[in-house]
Formats: C-alpha cells, structure tokens, sequence
C-alpha cells in the first residue's frame, strides 16, 4: 500500500514537471488558444487613456472592456502576469515599460519615443499645463517657466515620459516669493511633484501645493481661478482653451505588452479594440495577415 | 498611597480596555453609516442578488463577488485543513523531539510571513504552474484556493495543536492498553475529545480566507462576472473593495462600503459560530 502510494505520488510529480516544461519551447510561433485580457481598474487613469485612444467605447462613449478580462491594479503585477502568460494581452504606461515583456506595433508603427512625437503612434496622452496667461503670477510664470527648461524636461524624461524638444534655458526671475498652486491630473501629478521638488530646492521661499483632482477638474480650477496652474492629460477642449493657454510639458505613450514568446509583433488598431471588448477570444483570430 | 497607584492603575487598565472596543464600535459606525445608505439606494436585493458590476453606469451588484468570496474561502478549507491537522498530529506524536522545535519556528514564520509576500510568490510560481497544466491564464479560483489553503495552514495548525495536546493523555494511552493502534488511538479516542477546538481552528481559517486581501487580488483575476468554474477568474468581496477604493466618489464609494458591510456580516457569523462551538465545549 505505501509503496503504491509514493509511486502514485511521483507519476504525479512527473506529470505536472512534464506538463510545465512541455508548452515552454513555442517561442517563434504566435501564441495559441484562448487569449489572457489584462486590464487595470475601472477608474484608472491608464486605463481611462486606454480605453479612449484605442477606441473601446461604444456610441455614447461608456467603457465597454470585456467582462472576462482580468483586472489588477498596479503596474507591476501587469508586467508579472504578462510575463508569466503566454496568452496574455496587456498595456502599460512606456514610463514603465520592462525588458520582460514585448510593446506590440500598432499599425505598423513601434511604440517608440519618437513616433509618439512624431504623432504616428496614436496611443499616447499628451501631459498639459494650463493656465490663464494674464493673471499669471511671478511665482508660476517662473515655476512654469523651470518645468519648460532643459532640467525640468530631464527630469520628465528621466521618469519615463517623452520630452518637449523645445527646451530653453532656464532663467531664474529675481524677487518673487509666494505659493504656486497645481491641481489636475493624477497621472501628470506624480512627475510634477519630483520637478517641484528639485525647484524647491533652489527657490527655498516659494511654496508649491500640488493637488490631484483629475484633468477635468484641474482644467476648471483652473478656469476659475481657484489654482495657479492646471495639470491634464488630455488635450484641452474648444471652449477651454479660448479661456486658457496651455503648454505641452511631456507625452506619455501606452504601449500593447504581449508575453515575449508571442512571436506577434504588430498589431491592428483594430484587433487591439476587438480583443479588448471580447469580440476575439483566441489567438487564432487576432493574426492580422 | 497604595490605594491611590491601584486606582490610577485600574483606570489606565480600563483606558486600554476602552481603546480595543472603542475602536471596534467606530469601525461598525463607520462602515455601517457609509454603507446602508448606499445599500437603500441602490436597492438591498438589487445589490445582493444583482449579477453586474458596473459603476461606470451605475449598476452595482456583488452576488458575483459573494460566490466567489465562498468559492475560494471553500476551496482553502479543502486545500488547508487536512494537511493542517494531520501537521497537528505529526507534531504531537510522530515529530522525532529535535525536529519539533524547527517545525514550530518554521509555522509561526509561516504565519508571519505578510500576505503580498504570499502574493507574489503564488504569482510567479502558482500562476503559471497551473496556467500550464490547465492550458488557461493561471489565475482563478483554484489559485486563489491553493494560495489561501497554505495561508491558513498555521492558524489551523496552531489550535488543533494546542487542542489535541490538552486532551488528557489517558484518552491515548487508555486506548492503547485496549489494544487499538496509534492511528486508531489518535483518531477515534483523541479526535473526538478535541473536535471542538479542531472545529475552531477551522472556523479561524475561514475566517482569515474570506478576509485576506492583497494576496488575492494578485491571483485570482478579479473578474467581476460570475465564475463558470474553478479555473476561471473571479473577484472576492475583498478585492472588489481594494481594486476600485482609490478612485470612487459618490455612489459607487457607498456600494464599496457597502460590501464591506456584507463582508463584516460575513465575519460576524463566522465570529458567532466560534464563540457558539466554544460555548458548547464549556
């Protein structure tokens, strides 16, 4: 009886062993069968930016994400599970792109830094500040002036993001004092925190307040006077900016992540929208050509 | 003088009497006021039996999230709880003596490992494990189950332990003298003297499953739709909180509360079921 067991217990060993080496050699071929949708939570500035560039809305513009798709809520375990999954489809801001996954072409055109700027790949945000230029203060015209500035675009592109190529020298103002306050975007909020930090440290008498309360909201403070600067990561509709003058400060690309065993390396805009709503369920679906 | 101590003493004794219920009461108000209004609002039977998740239109029904919270905390009793009693009964009477020691220090490190630790590892070594064997994504309710049965594996450890070990130990040898094995000893004269506190340390488990969070929310997919089977991702009553809390206002952050509101009383009954089997035994 216990010798039956162990060696009961060791065929099974031996089958998940075999089991688990068996699929890993398929590096070269399109991934097959059913396809792992990754998504981020509902609410996610990402996935909001997602959702709307690569168009997986309906007629009145409401997320229409498959249901099956998994959800997580950070970026890293994104990466981890399109790294562990053959099968898997996923997106990530290209600030937090890593060597453990694949970005995917869309239409042809890599998800590189310099087709975001160019404008040929369409799944990018730009990062706007806006403002009302005659009411500008001393301190938020320099501030302001700092973020356009060589070193505030280092910073940007040190964090990930696709820098302004028209970065002058910066020129710190005399004789300004006072607090700057930014409100807008979450996802803009974080990169502008580490710039404000490293110009606190030259202005030591200016102070700077930082608030997140999304573009929408960042935009209408904006408008009303109730912030200095506002922060958005969408481009400012009409009627904004007939009252508000905005700076492009940085882009932010999404790039489609697949595991790097999928041998897909383009994919259409198309397929994108259709596998992200659930209209295509299986790898065999998603190859284009 | 002494009088005066004892009675400043008591009152400090009081105060971190106080503190523990104090904060349990502010816990129930808050979840409890934040919640049941939205709960009215959306409608108590729409948001307990309703099957869509979707605060982007506001549509907010947990049964999805009920089942899956059941699912999983059913599959970690199946995972963890015989190989956690049977640990309990190794330690007791198998253990070799200079083995027990190690054995102890490496469950209660187990228990003291923090859960997006146990996260992680089952995201790197259970979810491809089984997205290979079962040819699926990896996450799903099995994973999730595997995760939590080994979670819950020292809590159930631990009481079965302490209870097997302060069962007399004339049960044992009673039974012995009669002429019945050791295993026959165990499970028939021991067993059913601490099956209450077997049944407690089970009860324990449950209730650590049903309310782990960040382990499960990296596992077990957090598909807000109802589960088709073991394999398929589901969203826990825990996850659906910790996934959306961040960015809800208005309504939607009241039907967050309020699932935590159903995962308390989820809590509570397990808590009452305890104190009752306890009670039994006393």
């Amino acid at each position: 009886m216990k010798k039956f067991i162990s060696v009961l217990t060791v065929t099974v060993l031996m089958a998940v062993l075999f089991c688990s080496c068996g699929g890993k050699y398929t590096a070269g071929s399109t991934a097959r069968g059913e396809i792992t949708v990754v998504s981020r939570e509902e609410g996610s500035g990402t996935r909001d930016a997602f959702v709307e560039l690569a168009q997986i809305v309906d007629e009145d513009e409401n997320d229409i994400t498959y249901d099956g798709a998994e959800i997580t809520n950070s970026t890293s375990v994104m990466l981890t599970t399109v790294k562990g999954n053959k099968r898997a489809i996923g997106y990530v801001s290209l600030g937090s792109m890593s060597d453990d996954v694949k970005a995917l072409s869309i239409d042809g055109t890599e998800a590189t830094a310099e087709n975001i700027k160019s404008g040929s790949y369409k799944i990018a945000r730009p990062f706007n500040v806006c403002y009302k230029e005659d009411t500008l203060s001393g301190a938020a015209e320099d501030f302001l002036s700092f973020v356009m500035s060589e070193e505030g675009q280092a910073i940007i592109e040190k964090e990930g993001y696709i820098k302004n190529d028209t970065a002058a020298e910066y020129e710190p103002m005399d004789n300004i004092g006072g607090k700057v306050v930014i409100a807008g975007s979450t996802s803009v909020a974080p990169v502008m925190e580490i710039i404000a930090d490293e110009y606190k440290s030259k202005h030591k008498d200016i102070t700077i307040e930082i608030q997140q309360t999304g573009s929408s909201a960042g935009i209408s403070s904006a408008i009303e006077g109730v912030c200095d600067l506002g922060m958005s990561s969408r481009d400012l509709k009409e009627d904004e900016s007939v009252k508000l003058k905005s700076d492009k400060l940085a882009m932010d690309g999404i790039a489609v992540i697949v595991n790097k065993s999928n041998a897909l390396t383009d994919i259409s805009s198309e397929t994108v929208r259709k596998i992200f709503s659930g209209e295509i369920t299986d790898w065999s679906q998603a190859e284009d050509k | 003088m002494t009088r005066v101590k004892e009675s400043v003493m008591k009152c400090i004794f009081a105060l971190c009497a106080l503190m523990s219920i104090g904060a349990v009461i502010a816990i129930c108000v808050f979840i409890f006021a934040n919640g049941i209004p939205a709960i009215r609002e959306i409608g108590v039977w729409q948001f307990l039996s309703g099957r869509v998740w979707k605060p982007s239109v506001n549509i907010y029904g947990i049964f999805p999230m009920i089942i899956a919270s059941l699912y999983v905390t059913a599959g970690a009793i199946i995972v963890g709880v015989a190989p956690g009693v049977l640990t309990a009964v190794f330690l007791l009477k198998y253990c070799p003596a200079r083995l027990r020691k190690p054995m102890h220090t490496a469950i209660n490190l187990l228990a003291g490992i923090p859960s997006i630790v146990y996260g992680f590892f089952a995201l790197m070594v259970i979810v491809p494990l089984i997205g290979e064997v079962f040819y699926t994504g990896g996450k799903g309710i099995l994973t999730a189950s595997l995760l939590l049965g080994i979670m819950i594996l020292p809590t159930i450890i631990n009481t079965a332990y302490s209870f097997l070990k302060a069962v007399p130990d004339m049960y044992f040898e009673g039974s012995l003298a009669l002429g019945a094995t050791r295993e026959r000893s165990i499970f028939f004269a021991m067993f059913p003297a601490a099956s209450s506190g077997v049944l407690s340390g089970i009860i324990l488990g449950v209730g650590r499953a049903i309310g782990e969070t960040m382990a499960v929310v990296m596992v077990a997919g957090n598909q807000a739709v109802m589960p088709g089977s073991v394999l398929s991702g589901a969203r826990t009553l825990t996850a659906n909180i910790v996934l959306e809390m961040s960015y809800a206002a208005g309504l939607h952050r009241g039907a967050l509360v309020g699932t935590a509101v159903v995962l308390f009383v989820f809590i509570l009954i397990i808590n009452l079921c305890f104190s009752a089997i306890k009670q039994k035994k006393a």
